[in-house]
């Protein structure tokens, strides 16, 4: 019954196909347009690939005078990795200190942040852009990166990996003489590794691709984000099809190659943040 | 000192870090923004220019403000056109890949790119697939014979169909991974024992597979209805409307009212509605869950 090649797989394979190709149609299309003139995009007939490929838009893109993408590039970098760094530290501690010390007040805390879930972001922008306006955050990186370090989902992914480790193992180094912060550092962080990487992937893919905080508080073109640039060659008057796709392809090939690098972390990631704590 | 005074110092001192950022970026934002709800203030006029107005700003948006009752709507048809789409085709393609396909890896890469790739990039691209002269229209007119193609970024009710698509497209991904992971953990001896009682696989999906998995479709269900309330970036590029436009929705016009037109306290009550909509919603979720979800 194994052996045999089964029919009807083959059949559920060429149609589960037919779904794939509609999903990765959009974008190949838009790496077809990225090697274009901006006048080829629409042309018709429709060609996939024109005689003279044009490498050079993404030159053009990377090194705009305007909005270079290598600028938006580092800029989400700085963003993604700062906020990454930052929002993993204090999630982990929390983490640890909401799963594994029994302290006073506890519960409530943790279900006061798990509520806060439910507020959309809209509705602290307005106050958060206030503050930054106060502080003369408005307008740098910061504005992006301080509301990031704080997230709640990596708190609970993080908190569910530490529940799964027993109890005895910290009253066991808290009996040799080993203080909490010893214990986090030494014991669970190592324990906690898959996890950490897989809310790391998480939180990077979110800050990465952040629009509506980035649309709010970066209004110069120096301080632009991926998003912002790709946005910019939208609305551009030029109306460069060609050049707007290289941007998008810029923006997503990166991700991809992450994805297809780390595929196993990602899904545990998303698996675990969806089992019920 | 005693082992509890020492919990509550060690907890409070790892939880310090993130309670310091909470209270300024959460908590502190959600009073000011609960308080401005009820005030008409712009900005620029500076704080003097703060004035308290009650329900003013409730009572014009309910019964005034015409561009409100199409966001309200348009958050709506958003959520419902998208959500239970993506949900059951997820889990049809779950259910095919797990095991039932060859080049599983393959598959659940090409579903899942979108959902990870940058969401103004993809609605670069399907407002260009979307385009009068754009793809989609030649597929219509060369392969469907459709004789007027219709323009779906010109027409502001038509322009919603893109932003839907678009997010049926970036949201598969995420559901199908999830739930791939909840087939796995369905015992594989209720299969068998079914099977030898004569159920057909179409039955054991339904009577087997579905229950089983009821609580991932829960969670998939709350989760994907919360994030689509609040779809921004999708609407904002693909038709970049503003508040008057026919695509408009809550989000969208916060947007509008804050940052274009700088109406602080006329937009933080349009926020609160979108808080209170979404909790609403969530809670009958939770309260319908008792009649279809198995533990």
């Amino acid at each position: 019954m194994k052996k045999h090649i089964s029919i009807e797989k083959i059949l559920l394979t060429c149609l589960v196909g037919v779904g794939a190709a509609v999903f990765l149609l959009p974008l190949l299309w838009m790496l077809s347009s990225s090697f274009k003139t901006s006048m080829q995009v629409f042309a018709s007939p429709f060609r996939w690939l024109e005689e003279n490929v044009r490498w050079k838009n993404y030159l053009e893109v990377w090194t705009s005078p305007d909005v270079p993408f290598w600028r938006s590039i580092v800029n989400s970098l700085i963003v993604s990795i700062v906020s990454l760094a930052g929002q993993l530290v204090i999630s982990s501690m929390a983490a640890f200190a909401f799963a594994k010390i029994p302290f006073k007040g506890r519960n409530v805390l943790f279900m006061m942040m798990l509520v806060t879930m439910m507020i959309p972001v809209q509705a602290l922008i307005i106050p958060r852009y206030m503050v930054f306006y106060q502080l003369k955050v408005y307008d740098t990186l910061w504005s992006m990166i301080l509301p990031n370090l704080f997230s709640v989902t990596s708190i609970f992914l993080l908190r569910q990996f530490y529940m799964g480790l027993p109890d005895e193992l910290v009253e066991a180094a808290l009996i040799d003489g080993a203080g909490y912060f010893r214990i986090w550092l030494k014991v669970m962080m190592p324990l906690t590794k898959n996890g950490l990487i897989s809310t790391a992937i998480l939180a990077f893919i979110s800050s990465w691709n952040e629009y509506l905080s980035a649309l709010v508080f970066l209004p110069s073109s120096e301080n632009y984000t991926i998003a912002l640039t790709i946005r910019w060659y939208i609305y551009d008057t030029a109306q460069q099809y060609n050049l707007a796709m290289c941007a998008a392809a810029s923006a997503i090939i990166p991700i991809v190659i992450i994805y297809v690098t780390a595929q196993k972390y990602f899904e545990d990631g998303i698996a675990v943040s969806a089992v019920k704590g | 000192m005693k082992r509890k005074t020492k919990n509550n110092i060690a907890g409070y001192c790892f939880l310090a870090p993130a309670l310091l950022i909470f209270l300024f970026m959460v908590a502190l934002p959600v009073v000011i923004s609960l308080g401005l709800a009820f005030t008409k203030w712009n900005f620029f006029s500076g704080l003097e220019g703060i004035k308290f107005v009650g329900f003013d700003n409730f009572i014009k948006l309910f019964t005034r403000d015409r561009s409100f009752k199409g966001a309200l709507l348009n958050t709506f048809v958003y959520a419902i056109a998208t959500v239970p789409v993506t949900v059951f085709a997820a889990l049809i393609l779950a259910h095919v890949l797990n095991g039932k396909v060859y080049g599983q890896r393959f598959f659940r890469l090409a579903f899942f790119i979108p959902y990870i790739s940058n969401m103004v990039a993809l609605g670069a691209i399907f407002k260009f697939l979307f385009r009068s002269d754009g793809p989609v229209n030649a597929i219509l007119a060369n392969w469907f014979h459709v004789e007027k193609v219709p323009g779906w970024l010109s027409d502001s009710g038509l322009t919603r169909i893109p932003i839907i698509c678009v997010m049926v497209y970036a949201g598969i991904g995420f559901c199908l991974i999830v739930y791939i992971a909840a087939l796995k953990n369905v015992p594989t001896d209720l299969y068998e024992a079914s099977a030898i009682d004569g159920a057909s696989p179409v039955k054991q999906f339904f009577k087997i597979t579905v229950p089983m998995i009821s609580p991932t479709t829960f969670y998939l269900l709350v989760v994907r209805l919360i994030s689509a309330f609040q779809i921004f970036a999708a609407i904002n590029i693909i038709s970049d409307g503003g508040k008057n436009s026919g695509s408009v929705s809550l989000v969208v016009m916060i947007y509008d009212e804050a940052f274009k037109q700088y109406n602080f306290g006329y937009a933080s009550a349009i926020a609160w509605v979108l808080v209170v909509f979404i909790l609403v919603i969530t809670l009958i979720n939770f309260k319908a869950q008792k009649h279809w979800v198995y533990y």
